[in-house]
């Protein structure tokens, strides 16, 4: 792995990607750490350590690691990328809804581009709606649960002023979005996802010097090397695949007859990836919002149980929800992504087969077998590494901070792993020569 | 990460063709987008060549004084320069080419065929309508850049089209003092090596790319027929360099012959269809049902066809069934003196250099129990996009690109210029006709023909292929309308009876490529009673059905309006037609007039969105081809470069010495060094091919396979340069380790020479080429990939 980052440093062509990606990633930090005018970020610097005490697992972290901590900061771009994932998202599950989405979406470039068009669009205006609650909550000191009061970081409320804030943070969000497509145009990797990835690594060295400030060297380092043990595992999950050989038995090849060891289906363990982490998580801050509009009265009982059970994060109904939900999503996600019955007609109607096994229904049979049986693991693994942080609060007494959540490593090795396998493809169309002689 | 990184690859896509195609100074950018933002995206800005017209109309009288023989003068000065032209020279040669083709060939080229040469001579894509006079434009552009001692090749994309034009302009080259010179089909070594190395040479695409192919075997520097690339220019440009582009040419050699699979021909030739094997909708693939599998496996026995252990039986069974079922005598084949013999499908005769790859020959000729002859193996391919980028200077004419100008930006660097028509074109474009079924489009289509038919007004009608053209030509002349049926079988036959098709009268049924290159003149080529059939409206132009892109759409009603004639076209269509089938979402629930037509826009729309996404689709191809080539190219490169060494330096006679240090100077000592060197030569070139060629069919093979690394969320394109790479480390090494090895067995022959052949070294006895349109298993697994692809990104 760093062979292959050395090699593309020797690479002029790669360099240059790579140097231009981290000029716009230094860029990216830079904005995150500038107020945005009207913003006294001192007086928030200041209190920010009795937040982060009070701060719990969940979707507020959540939205916090996407933001790259810097929601906290109102800082310019405090939005991060979250606007344009959301849009993404719900422009995808549009097109599943909406004719007229989904027919651009068969029309090739041209449509595309319309729908990408679409996406930016929507994610401004999504991008609008965050910032103005934002700044809303920021008015009225909701922003840090009450702890700061407003005027200490809002010095000047006058309309002018919130407007001028939500306007920057949207032109931010835009900004971002246009990063994003520079470094998949100009650099390496896909941009959105490099821009995640520097969200969820900027908080690390902030959470790991708290843990040494506040922890004793001991546990400082079980909780190192347990990370790193963490890391290593989930690398070797997203990388374990069962490879189901697959033949075209259409050619006849002189001599050599090819095949089995270059054609073959690479079913993932995890082949759902993060997004059942997402859609649990997404799904679990309900009760959070539902409290939030009955309002927190106590005397209600609906209130009481979603208060006893769902909120917290730390509590044994909540975690075994969250796991199981995740191990749900994984299912469905996979079944959906892929059709053991459509994969098989096609290879049935291009000629290939598993080798020992009938093509049509046999075939998708077999692979809905071996498929179940992937993600059967898979998603047990997927719920368990989602569940650690909370995990780790309950059981290790590591009261805030543990930095190695579940769903920042997912995205972290997720993303590395992309990124440098593209760089080694890069390498390999590129620098031919210099690898072979 | 998937469920974003669809929509935000495509976004970024669609912006990428647009920052890399300017030069960086900016102040020119700036000016570039103004220019851009007002004008037609993609075009050349004209107006450099529109303020050269005058000075060039103003040498006219001067020139026009000369005699001959002072003319030729005035254009072979021109050559004492070198490229690019100064405006004064470019002047100088339009003036002189314009006088020099009034006097070769009475045709004095307008003004806007002017722009076009001085367009061509920048580099650029000239998009001219049919009948402005493209061929003569190019000619004065290949003697300008020929009299600048650069050597041209014309692509055309037919051999009678190259011929054609090469004798055509002869006179006009001639008097501006350059060579021509054309390759056909039949030409010889001799006769290529001479017409390639003329200043200027006329050549179909496919003819240059065999013979480039071709000489990438050659085992000695003569054998070689084309010179270094320099300029290529290119007719039909957006035909060759879009709609060819994504076709490899591919080169074969005779490997071993193989046994012939009676045994299997007689089994499949028992299957029933429907019950025992299907064919896809396109006729394109053939699959055993179930319970075809169990009879199959019955008669031979009571094996399993797909036992893991032994998956070579199978095969067998596909290719048999392929031959038996997707192949039919007189339609794909015919049997001759006990040979079967390729009929070329788009072109309806028979292709002497062509046979089907990988076995299907063999099963074939088992089908008809003729004697089984060598199979091929595939030797090496090219596509038409790495033939054309060879050339350092490309350039071309046609009569639709602007449409496809992304692409020619994209994949080629080149820009296109519209040079506007001579004369307004006051053609009638009227809508398209819909329909709900084929039988009433064929109905409607039939009866319009009648009732136009009636006032004399000449019909070409443009179909979209060789059997629905008979079709439909039977059909009218059921109807009692005569008609001449036109479908590329024979070029030159056909160039004479489309040059007829604007007869008073005259009725032309023609597929998509039949008759190009040959204008259509109202009143028939001697434009004898052109009055009365431009009273009767000019020439009607119907489209049996839209083609898979609206510029193919164009060039048909292009053949209408030329050069500011009356005339018209019209498009009938139904939903029963494959593009709509099989590009539109839904062809369910319309609400049809009486005679079956329908008339709702939203419908009409449909039609416009299934040719969009076919256009897509055909874009995607194109593109995956063009990558997953770029690693392909850097390796056969090294290769070629290899081979280079040995041909020109004897680099295989210099490793062998140390190598085989004692055979080698054995047998210098025996036979002297040039012979050893002879030897070692084709040795080593022996096993670089060989290598090369096993290479390639595991790419083939890798390639085939690829897109299944997609459902597991992995680049198909990363994982075939990951999977590639590997293969070809140590090739250069392997080949010669290979080399050594034959090369230390060598012995002196009879005739007291090496003998090579000894040790298994022989040239391929015959090669043939196809192209892949006509290899009948790659077809439709592009698709496949697209469809994977959509699914997933749908879902994720």
């Amino acid at each position: 792995m760093l062979g292959a980052f050395v090699r593309a440093f020797r690479t002029p062509d790669l360099r240059n990607k790579l140097l231009f990606t981290l000029f716009i990633l230094t860029i990216f930090r830079l904005g995150s750490v500038i107020p945005a005018p009207g913003v006294n970020s001192a007086a928030i610097r200041d209190q920010m350590e009795q937040v982060q005490a009070a701060d719990d697992a969940g979707i507020y972290a959540l939205v916090n690691l996407f933001s790259g901590g810097a929601l906290l900061q109102l800082a310019v771009f405090a939005l991060g990328i979250m606007p344009y994932i959301t849009a993404s998202i719900i422009i995808n599950l549009l097109t599943v809804v909406i004719p007229r989405l989904e027919t651009l979406k068969k029309e090739g470039q041209a449509g595309q581009g319309k729908i990408t068009q679409y996406t930016r669009y929507l994610t401004l205006a999504l991008a609008v709606l965050q910032a103005t609650s934002i700044v809303a909550m920021a008015r009225t000191g909701q922003l840090f649960q009450g702890q700061i009061r407003p005027e200490t970081y809002l010095p000047d409320q006058s309309i002018l002023t919130l407007v001028t804030i939500v306007f920057v943070m949207t032109a931010g969000t835009g900004i971002i979005m246009w990063f994003g497509e520079l470094i998949t145009e100009r650099g390496v990797g896909n941009g959105m996802s490099l821009l995640i990835f520097t969200q969820v690594i900027a908080v690390f060295p902030s959470s790991i010097m708290g843990l040494w400030e506040e922890q004793d060297t001991w546990l400082f380092a079980l909780i190192c090397v347990a990370g790193l043990v963490l890391i290593t595992g989930v690398v070797f999950m997203e990388q374990a695949q069962r490879r189901i050989p697959v033949q075209y038995a259409k050619r006849m090849v002189g001599r050599r007859m090819y095949g089995g060891s270059s054609t073959y289906i690479p079913l993932k363990v995890n082949q759902a990836g993060i997004i059942p982490v997402i859609f649990a998580s997404s799904l679990l801050y309900l009760p959070q919002l539902a409290i939030g509009l009955l309002g927190e009265d106590s005397s209600n009982p609906v209130v009481r149980f979603l208060q006893e059970y769902f909120v917290g994060g730390t509590h044994p109904v909540y975690m075994a929800t969250f796991f199981f939900l995740i191990v749900g999503f994984a299912f469905f996600y996979v079944a959906i992504t892929f059709n053991p019955a459509e994969v098989a007609e096609n290879m049935k109607k291009y000629g290939g087969f598993i080798p020992g096994i009938r093509p049509g229904r046999p075939t998708a049979e077999y692979l809905d077998f071996v498929l179940t049986r992937l993600t059967t693991p898979g998603s047990l693994y997927l719920g368990l590494i989602a569940l650690l942080p909370m995990i780790a609060l309950g059981t290790a007494g590591a009261q805030q901070g543990f930095p190695f959540g579940g769903t920042s490593i997912l995205i972290m090795v997720g993303v590395g792993l992309d990124t440098v396998k593209q760089i080694e493809s890069h390498l390999q169309q590129r620098n031919y020569e210099g690898f072979l002689r | 990460m998937g469920l974003w990184a669809g929509a935000i690859e495509t976004g970024v896509r669609e912006r990428t063709g647009v920052s890399r195609r300017y030069p960086c100074v900016v102040f020119g950018r700036m000016a570039e987008s103004v220019r851009r933002l007002l004008g037609k995206p993609g075009a050349v800005d004209l107006r450099p060549y529109t303020k050269l017209l005058e000075s060039i109309e103003a040498r006219e009288p001067e020139l026009r004084e000369l005699t001959d023989a002072e003319l030729s003068e005035k254009a072979i000065e021109l050559g004492n320069a070198e490229l690019p032209y100064e405006s004064t020279d470019l002047v100088e040669l339009c003036a002189t080419g314009r006088e020099a083709a009034r006097r070769a060939l009475g045709e004095r080229p307008f003004d806007v065929q002017l722009l076009g040469v001085m367009a061509l001579l920048d580099g650029h894509i000239a998009e001219m309508a049919t009948g402005e006079g493209k061929t003569l434009s190019g000619a004065l552009a290949a003697a300008g850049f020929a009299l600048r001692g650069k050597r041209v090749h014309i692509l055309s994309v037919n051999d009678y089209l190259a011929r054609r034009d090469a004798e055509w302009m002869r006179p006009l080259y001639e008097f501006m003092g350059v060579t021509v010179s054309w390759i056909g089909e039949e030409s010889t070594r001799e006769e290529r090596k001479t017409a390639y190395g003329a200043e200027i040479a006329y050549a179909s695409v496919s003819e240059l790319g065999f013979d480039v192919l071709r000489d990438r075997m050659a085992t000695h520097e003569d054998e070689r027929v084309v010179p270094e690339p320099e300029i290529a220019l290119i007719d039909e440009a957006d035909s060759v360099l879009v709609d060819e582009a994504r076709v490899p040419l591919v080169l074969a050699g005779a490997a071993e012959s193989t046994e012939a699979d009676l045994e299997m021909a007689e089994i499949v030739r028992t299957l029933k269809p429907g019950a025992h094997y299907e064919v896809d909708e396109e006729g394109r693939n053939v699959q055993l049902t179930d319970a075809g599998i169990d009879a199959v496996e019955e008669k031979l026995g009571d094996v399993d066809l797909y036992d893991e252990n032994d998956t070579s039986v199978l095969p067998r069974v596909n290719l048999a069934l392929h031959a038996h079922v997707l192949l039919q005598r007189d339609v794909h084949y015919v049997v001759r003196d006990g040979v079967v013999r390729l009929i070329n499908e788009s072109r309806g005769r028979i292709a002497l250099l062509q046979r089907w790859p990988d076995g299907l020959q063999a099963a074939v000729e088992a089908k008809e129990r003729v004697d089984v002859s060598e199979t091929g193996e595939v030797l090496d391919s090219i596509t038409v996009q790495s033939l054309v980028v060879r050339y350092p200077t490309r350039c071309g004419m046609t009569g639709t690109a602007m449409a496809v100008a992304d692409q020619l930006r994209e994949f080629y660097e080149l820009e296109v210029a519209v040079i506007p028509p001579n004369k307004p074109n006051i053609r009638v474009d009227e809508k398209n006709r819909l329909y709900a079924t084929r039988e009433e489009k064929e109905d409607a289509l039939v009866a319009e023909v009648a009732s136009v038919h009636e006032s004399g007004r000449p019909i070409l009608i443009g179909t979209q292929d060789v059997s629905e053209s008979e079709l439909l030509a039977k059909r009218l002349a059921e109807e009692g309308l005569e008609c001449v049926v036109l479908n590329a079988k024979n070029d030159a036959d056909e160039a004479a009876i489309i040059a007829e098709a604007g007869t008073y009268g005259a009725i032309t049924v023609s597929t998509q490529m039949a008759g190009r290159g040959t204008d259509i003149r109202l009143g028939g080529s001697e434009m004898g009673d052109r009055d009365r059939v431009v009273e009767a409206g000019g020439l009607y132009v119907m489209g049996f059905g839209r083609y898979p892109s609206s510029r193919l759409d164009d060039q048909l009603r292009g053949r209408a309006g030329r050069q500011g004639d009356p005339g018209s076209s019209i498009f009938f269509v139904s939903l029963d037609d494959d593009l709509v089938a099989n590009h539109a979402p839904e062809t369910r629930g319309y609400t049809a007039e009486a005679d079956g037509e329908i008339t709702d826009p939203a419908w009409r729309g449909m039609v416009d969105h299934a040719q969009r996404v076919a256009e897509s689709q055909i874009l995607d191809i194109h593109r995956n081809t063009w990558r997953y080539n770029q690693l392909i190219d850097v390796q056969r490169s090294v290769v070629l470069e290899q081979r280079e060494e040995v041909l020109r330096n004897e680099l295989g006679d210099r490793q062998l010495a140390v190598d085989c240090a004692a055979t080698h100077a054995e047998l210098v000592e025996e036979v002297g060094a040039e012979e050893v060197a002879r030897a070692a030569r084709l040795v080593t070139l022996y096993y670089l091919d060989r290598g090369w060629t096993e290479h390639n069919a595991f790419l083939a093979e890798l390639r085939e396979g690829i897109h299944l690394r997609f459902l597991g969320r992995r680049d198909p394109l990363d994982e075939f340069n990951r999977d590639a790479v590997p293969a070809f480390k140590g090739f250069l090494d392997e080949a010669r380790v290979r080399a050594a090895e034959a090369f230390s067995e060598l012995e002196v022959g009879e005739d007291g020479n090496i003998d090579v052949t000894s040790v298994g070294v022989k040239r391929p006895s015959m090669t043939w080429t196809y192209m892949v349109h006509d290899h009948p298993f790659s077809s439709a697994l592009e698709n496949m990939v697209g469809k994977l692809k959509g699914r997933a990104r749908a879902g994720g």
